[in-house]
């Protein structure tokens, strides 16, 4: 029984890692309408900023993060000035094609600069545990749960409660009308993409701390943010926390009680099933092309 | 016996009536106009009618039968065409292969078969100049025909069609009319039209749609003059 | 029309001319590492060409179709070797089953609108590929090899593959130019164009896509089977693996989408770089790859021979 609590707790804490990872994917998808295949690879770029800094200049990983937040912001913003931006309006295979080309750039480019070791960042603090009523929960993961729900609390405070936030969701709901009422489209176009990147280096940042990382890592983010968002509704940015903790309360019993392989099959068969069976996702608030 | 029967559908958009309780009954060989201000339901219904989306209440009956959960492209087999207001030609073929692929799939003829039919439609609706222009680079006028070319070409016995004449210039409204006077005496007509001269001279009744309700039926004399119809339309006079 | 009719045999007698050479080339004393390559050729134009049927006639861009190619893959080994089947009618039998498996995929799959069906697909895939690889472990059974695979007997020479990826290829392309004439072809570029304009004029959307999709994976299946017999060894991770996806679109996308020609012109192109590149800087290709794919995207997103027919001004299908 206590495996199973454990497991449950496992799968929560990595829920929420999740759910920070594909926010930004979300935040694309419902403003522009761009499916970002490179996605990933911003997660990717956020954990090794860490782990460079960390090596080559001692810096504590949670400090590393605001320098991710900011080279990631600036990577998006010229990804999309250069590249994504020209798409709008196109056919979305274009953009899936794009990104997909983006990502290939990306992450060979990283393979090519790093090779394909396996890497982690370990700190005095790293393997710390907590025991709470017989269940063990390390420190590193907890504390990326929580900065997790920041950056999530943090987005959603942003959407939702400023400005430039309504200026976003009114640009995701109806280009046209907020174009009349003002709204720069494509100021916002550049600023959402950057704000996305950003928040996933972010959250690939928080990865390094409690995961191996390596260049070819950021694929299997992609897709797990693609089931995160379906579970949670596309475009529709709070349901990334349940589309997060979902998945990774299946994931964390699946390789619990079966085996790790087994996992990643239920996750896609999850995936696929919900696109047929509700594409709107669970909570129903998704957008359906 | 109605042609195209409508009893009382309703369509609902979340909290939105789009459509309300509307019942109409076709008769063969006319032309009924649709009219109602803007955003009064009257491309919901026909979509309704054509299957593009289900009643939420109530029936429709195409030669007494329910067309209610048929597909559109069945519906569209069985008789019944629409034209949309945004013309949706397809882009990358020709105007004559947009009119073949009609033929080929609406009345579900083979290649050679298909071919003699789009000659006919194509000369039919005058687009025999622009038969191998890309669709897509078409003006509107010539747009116009094509997607009732293409409605026809399916063998449609009734057509719904959804304001052929926006922004058309005095003298092509009167060759569309022409057109759609040839047109009924072998098709069943129902007009969605915002140019009013046109639709009130050619129909043989006329519906008034607002907020999803029909709130008028009868000749174009008799609807003009009514104070319901006048109200909904404040701004708009028949001339 | 009649243009296009011209047109068609103005191709046709340089195509008849190319395919006899390729016929006579093994016995003019083209052998080893040229005929591999060849032959490696002519499997990714059909493998391309079959992508191609699909997405490129519909516009639903499909990522998966790599499942299929190990499905086929698979089946034709098994037939082979637990059931000494010969392996021309394991190849045959091994389509039917991705017919099969694709009338089931595409039924649920291709109601979907543009980004849910390319993310189905690909979920598809990779879910087929660890249902292969973990099996047996959950099952306890000991049939697919897991991630050890299988091993087929032992093969024919070079020349027989060369021949059968020779009339895949004849195959693929012939298909492709059949269908762009044909009432089903005409279907799929109305569905292409404008969906919901198609359903209203008639066309039975999911009927039609199905049937494009049943197609373009039976064939996949097919050329999976041999390429199965030709490696004698197969593992999850290369059968199913969804660089081949990759491959076939760009190289579709590269040439063209929706054109005759165009997986052939993006298939040769890209395999050949891909053996100048590939051997020697794997990540190099990729890389390479990627920018192609931004480039072609951004610049010229109807590939070579889109653009070139659009500078020649006609909609024509071949040239």
């Amino acid at each position: 029984m206590i495996l199973f609590w454990q497991s449950m707790v496992n799968g929560l804490l990595l829920g929420g890692i999740y759910a920070a990872c594909s926010a930004g994917f979300s935040l694309a998808f419902g403003v522009m309408g761009v499916v970002n295949l490179s996605h990933g690879d911003f997660v990717m770029l956020g954990a090794f900023i860490t782990y460079w800094l960390f090596i080559l200049v001692g810096m504590d990983p949670f400090l590393t993060l605001p320098f991710t937040l900011l080279i990631l912001f600036f990577l998006g913003f010229f990804l999309q000035r250069l590249t994504i931006n020209r798409l709008v309006g196109s056919p979305p295979i274009m953009s899936y094609l794009l990104t997909f080309g983006l990502h290939l750039v990306l992450s060979n480019l990283a393979l090519r600069a790093w090779t394909a070791d396996f890497r982690t960042v370990q700190t005095p603090y790293s393997g710390l545990t907590m025991n709470f009523a017989g269940l063990v929960i390390p420190y590193s993961r907890l504390a990326t749960f929580i900065m997790a729900m920041v950056v999530i609390l943090g987005l959603y405070f942003l959407l939702y409660r400023t400005e430039t936030g309504r200026a976003i969701r009114a640009t995701a709901q109806d280009r046209e009308i907020a174009q009349l009422m003002g709204v720069k489209i494509f100021k916002i176009y550049t600023l959402t993409f950057a704000l996305a990147a950003a928040i996933t280096g972010l959250a690939g940042s928080l990865i390094s701390f409690t995961f191996v990382i390596h260049p070819q890592m950021g694929l299997p983010f992609t897709i797990t943010a693609f089931c995160v968002v379906v579970l949670g509704g596309m475009g529709y940015v709070p349901g990334t926390l349940w589309g997060g903790i979902i998945l990774g309360l299946v994931e964390s019993l699946a390789t619990t009680y079966l085996t790790a392989g087994i996992s990643v099959a239920i996750t896609f068969f999850l995936l696929l099933i919900m696109l047929i069976a509700r594409p709107q996702g669970i909570l129903g608030k998704g957008i359906v092309e | 016996m109605a042609f195209l029967e409508c009893r009382r559908v309703t369509k609902r958009f979340g909290a939105l009536e789009a459509v309300r309780n509307f019942s109409f009954a076709l008769r063969p060989g006319e032309i009924l106009g649709l009219i109602g201000p803007n955003g009064s339901g009257k491309t919901t219904l026909f979509n309704l009618i054509a299957g593009l989306y289900t009643p939420d209440e109530g029936e429709i009956l195409f030669q007494e039968k329910s067309i209610v959960h048929i597909p559109p492209h069945e519906i569209c087999r069985l008789g019944i065409a629409k034209t949309s207001q945004i013309t949706m030609p397809f882009g990358t073929m020709s105007v004559y292969e947009n009119i073949l692929v009609a033929a080929l799939y609406g009345q579900n003829l083979g290649m050679s078969k298909a071919h003699v039919a789009a000659e006919r439609i194509l000369t039919f609706v005058d687009l025999h100049k622009q038969r191998d222009e890309p669709a897509g680079k078409i003006p509107v006028p010539s747009r116009r025909r094509l997607e009732l070319g293409r409605a026809l070409a399916t063998g449609a016995k009734v057509l719904l069609l959804d304001e052929v004449m926006a922004g058309l210039t005095p003298v092509e409204i009167e060759q569309a009319l022409l057109l759609l006077k040839r047109l009924s005496t072998q098709t069943t007509l129902i007009l969605v039209e915002h140019v009013m001269q046109a639709v009130m001279g050619i129909s043989d009744r006329v519906l008034v749609i607002h907020h999803g309700e029909k709130i008028a039926e009868g000749t174009p004399t008799e609807v003009a003059g009514r104070p319901e119809v006048i109200e909904a339309y404040l701004g708009k006079r028949y001339t | 029309m009649l243009m296009r009719r011209a047109g068609l045999n103005g191709i046709l007698l340089p195509l008849l001319i190319l395919g006899a050479i390729l016929l006579l080339l093994p016995l003019l004393g083209i052998e080893g590492y040229r005929l591999r390559l060849l032959s490696l050729l002519f499997m990714w134009v059909a493998l391309a060409g079959c992508w191609n049927l699909m997405s490129g006639s519909t516009g639903y861009i499909d990522f998966g179709p790599v499942a299929y190619f190990g499905v086929g893959s698979y089946c034709t080994a098994l037939f082979m070797i637990k059931g000494g089947v010969p392996f021309l009618l394991s190849v045959f039998i091994a389509g039917w089953v991705c017919a099969a498996l694709s009338l089931a995929i595409g039924l649920s799959t291709l109601r979907l609108q543009g980004a849910y069906f390319a993310i189905a697909t690909f979920a598809a895939a990779e879910a087929l590929k660890q249902v292969v690889l973990e099996g047996d472990r959950v099952l306890g059974i000991d049939f697919l090899g897991g991630a050890h695979g299988l091993t087929l007997p032992s093969p024919p020479s070079g020349i027989f593959f060369y021949y059968v990826m020779l009339f895949l290829m004849g195959l693929v392309v012939s298909l492709t130019a059949v269908i762009q004439k044909s009432k089903l072809g005409y279907g799929l570029r109305a569905i292409r164009d404008a969906e919901q304009a198609a359903e209203l004029t008639g066309v039975p959307t999911l009927q039609i896509k199905v049937r494009a999709y049943i197609l373009s994976s039976s064939l996949i299946g097919c050329i999976g089977g041999v390429e199965a017999y030709w490696l004698t060894y197969i593992i999850p991770d290369d059968v199913f693996n969804v660089m081949r996806t990759i491959q076939m679109v760009i190289m579709t996308l590269l040439g063209g989408m929706g054109t005759i020609l165009g997986p052939v012109i993006g298939a040769s192109f890209l395999t050949l770089i891909s053996e100048f590149l590939g051997a020697k800087f794997v990540y190099d290709y990729l890389i390479f790859v990627g920018l192609v794919i931004v480039v072609v995207i951004l610049l010229m997103p109807q590939g070579i021979i889109g653009t070139l027919v659009k500078k020649r001004g006609k909609s024509s299908w071949l040239f």
